[in-house]
């Protein structure tokens, strides 16, 4: 079945068709053939009769009279078909005496005048027997022959019995010749039906062919219509197939488009976010200049103003650090194996004060386990800063990374105040932060970073016990690594 | 024994006689055949007959009679003028005066034949007297060689031919006879040497299945003889027309193909022998 379900539609099609119409040109041919062997069956059985019959009704005389030549030449006679030719189904004809003896044979040198045609142990003696006491004609059917047999009567009285073989080998052969006939013609029909058949299929199902390669193109993206040459339905597929084709290209078309909107949508939040980040302090900072300038000989004030206007500055100078950061490292890609987490180690170690905070690092990333380096060294510093930020009494900070089925994870773990839960929805929310001085981008730059890389962040946080972040992130084929 | 004898009928019809003078000279002269001679080569004796009939000055018809009992007497009613008969019928009824001897075939020089036994060829028998309980076939129960002679035979070696044999049948005909034997209908039977023999050189189909296993003593050749009726001078003009025929060119190839070497004339006393067995059956 296997096979079967592998081979070509327009193979198959024609296959079952044929060997349908052969099984019933068979079927037909077999029946007939059937029909004929009865009918001729028949007619040898009449035959038989009929000869049997004509001996028993020539007999009496030559029998009466001792003439077994005579008798002879009568049986002899039966051997001479209707044109000359020779009665070849005739395989015995026999006139006997009521005790079974022949009076008569068509084989007398097997079967000589005056002895008994079979011994009396002889299987057949019951049936002989039975023939021998028949008053009437009769026929009977015999393996390979059908026996005629009619009583030899004269003046009532029984004289013999006439019996005479017909063949039936030659019906048989027939039978099977014909039979081998109509077998040999379903055959061709089949063999015929299955070319025709299946050149004919080819032919229809050609479009179908060019109809799935153009379906495989436009899961590649190319979009091209085929022509409508037939009014069918593979015609009326093919129209179908060209109208499907337009709509997913033309909303391909406007997926692209929304996509684009959405870029310049959410370019331009940024942008709000932005001006609003520095609108921020510059006011405070113009409103400092402003009565600085008025009260330029004051120097009291100049000493209150001037770390205002500092701070002012130190916050837009962070904001615009991370967004270059942000910009520099989501186009960056240099693919390198797990050593490089090791600079990142080095520079928290060298930010942390050992006192304060436990910093524990289990790097278990094998040396063929690759990645985007500035990513990933970006996703750490920042996860690993905001737990440092997080603990300003000290704690503890574990990182873990490992590697699982192509995916490399990076857990770190710190016991800082936590995320209280109304906020953990909002914290990947670009200028969302919960410190005065906090930019809010941070864990911004984490979401983007991971989504780039098609990975995934999972938040674990009890405010007043501490946060695990557990990152996915898959790994980078090492043959994607070379710098293009 | 299921053999039916036609019973003779002897009577003469004495109104007859007188008549033979009276026939026109276009009515056939009609001439009988009997198993004694091969039957068979219609266009041979169409031929013969039309030889005979120039010599004679009248048409001359060859009638063919299945048994030499039927000849006999179509000759005693004077149905036939002429007759070619067999040796014992001669024998039997030479002193009736109902038929005269005209002629005697001379066949390998001498006016004489024999009977033949003969079997199949693939068959062991030696003589005649192996085929006891067998079935043995008899041309004619009026023939010489082919019923009388074996009897006789079997009667010599102290046998009952009645009962010697299993089963017999007569086929009226030597031909059929040496048929029925290559056949295997009959494991044996006895046959006019002439006909085997002419058989056995113009159409060997038959006799080359059989083999003649037994020769019986020679026996004066089945006689042509006329009817004692007929006109004198019709019969003597018959007889100059066969005892010429091997002078005549036609009437010598005629002899040829019939295998005979003329026609002559011989005494009575030639069947003295045949006579002999009738006396002794």
């Amino acid at each position: 079945m296997r096979f079967l379900s592998s081979l070509s539609l327009a193979f198959k099609l024609s296959l079952v068709l044929s060997l349908i119409v052969a099984a019933v040109a068979a079927a037909i041919g077999g029946a007939m053939v059937d029909r004929d062997r009865q009918r001729l069956h028949e007619a040898l059985r009449g035959k038989a009769l009929l000869l049997a019959r004509s001996v028993a009704v020539t007999a009496p005389e030559p029998l009466l009279r001792g003439d077994s030549w005579t008798l002879y030449k009568m049986l002899r006679q039966l051997t001479q078909g209707p044109d000359g030719a020779r009665e070849t189904a005739l395989v015995a004809a026999m006139v006997l005496d009521p005790e079974g003896r022949v009076l008569a044979h068509l084989y007398p040198a097997l079967f000589p005048i005056g002895l008994p045609l079979m011994a009396d142990n002889s299987p057949e003696r019951p049936r002989l027997q039975a023939e021998l006491a028949m008053r009437d004609s009769g026929i009977f059917d015999g393996e390979g022959f059908i026996e005629g047999v009619a009583p030899v009567q004269a003046s009532g009285k029984n004289l013999g019995l006439a019996r005479v073989r017909l063949s039936t080998l030659e019906l048989d052969k027939e039978t099977a010749s014909a039979g081998v006939s109509v077998l040999l013609l379903s055959v061709s029909i089949a063999m015929t039906g299955i070319i025709l058949g299946s050149i004919w299929s080819i032919r229809t199902l050609r479009p179908l062919h060019t109809l799935a390669r153009s379906m495989e193109e436009l899961g590649r993206g190319v979009v091209h219509p085929l022509p409508v040459s037939r009014g069918d339905e593979i015609g009326q597929l093919i129209t179908s197939f060209n109208r499907m084709a337009n709509e997913l290209d033309e909303k391909r078309k406007l997926a692209g488009e929304l996509a684009a909107n959405e870029k310049v949508i959410a370019l331009g939040r940024i942008a709000a976010g932005v001006a609003h980040e520095v609108n921020n302090p510059l006011a405070g900072m113009l409103n400092c200049l402003s009565t600085l300038r008025a009260k330029s000989n004051d120097p009291e004030l100049v000493a209150r103003y001037l770390p205002m206007i500092e701070m002012g500055l130190k916050k837009i100078e962070a904001l615009v650090k991370d967004l270059l950061i942000e910009l520099r490292v989501e186009d960056a890609r240099e693919v390198a194996d797990s050593s490089c987490l090791e600079d990142v180690r080095d520079l928290i170690a060298a930010e942390i004060d050992p006192a304060r905070i436990e910093f524990a690092w289990d790097n278990r990333l094998e040396p063929g386990d690759f990645m985007n380096r500035p990513r990933v060294q970006q996703i750490l510093l920042n996860l690993l800063r905001n737990s440092i930020q997080a603990m300003p009494t000290g704690g503890r900070l574990w990182c873990r990374f490992w590697s699982d089925q192509g995916k490399l994870i990076f857990e770190i773990e710190d016991t800082g105040h936590g995320i209280r839960p109304e906020d953990l929805g909002r914290i990947f929310d670009p200028f969302f932060t919960s410190r005065p001085t906090g930019t809010g981008l941070g864990l911004w730059i984490v979401f983007r970073l991971v989504q780039t890389m098609h990975g995934s962040i999972d938040v674990n946080s009890v405010p007043g016990r501490g946060t695990q972040f557990r990152i996915h992130i898959p790994r980078e084929p090492r043959l994607a690594t070379q710098p293009a | 024994m299921l053999r039916i004898f036609i019973i003779s009928a002897t009577v003469l019809l004495a109104a007859l006689h007188g008549a033979d003078a009276a026939e026109p000279t276009t009515t056939p002269i009609r001439f009988g055949l009997t198993a004694a001679v091969v039957r068979e080569n219609l266009d041979l004796y169409e031929r013969w007959a039309a030889y005979l009939g120039r010599k004679v000055g009248r048409p001359v018809q060859f009638v063919q009679r299945r048994t030499y009992r039927e000849a006999m007497e179509m000759l005693e009613t004077g149905e036939h003028d002429f007759s070619w008969i067999c040796s014992f019928p001669y024998a039997k009824y030479r002193d009736s005066k109902v038929f005269g001897l005209m002629a005697v075939p001379v066949f390998e020089g001498e006016p004489l034949y024999r009977s033949y036994v003969i079997v199949h060829k693939d068959r062991s028998f030696r003589t005649i007297g192996d085929l006891e309980g067998r079935v043995f076939a008899y041309s004619d129960p009026d023939s010489n060689s082919g019923y009388i002679v074996p009897r006789q035979i079997l009667s010599d070696l102290g046998r009952n031919p009645d009962s010697f044999f299993r089963h017999t049948f007569f086929t009226y005909s030597h031909t059929e006879t040496i048929e029925a034997v290559a056949e295997r209908v009959a494991d044996g039977a006895a046959v006019d040497s002439y006909v085997w023999e002419y058989l056995n050189r113009r159409e060997p189909k038959f006799t080359a299945k059989t083999k003649v296993i037994q020769r019986s003593e020679t026996f004066g050749f089945p006689p042509l003889v006329y009817r004692t009726g007929v006109d004198a001078e019709l019969r003597a003009r018959m007889t100059e027309a066969l005892l010429t025929m091997d002078k005549d060119p036609e009437g010598h190839a005629l002899l040829a193909e019939l295998m005979l070497d003329r026609f002559i004339t011989a005494p009575s006393s030639l069947y003295d022998n045949v006579h002999l067995n009738l006396d002794r059956r």
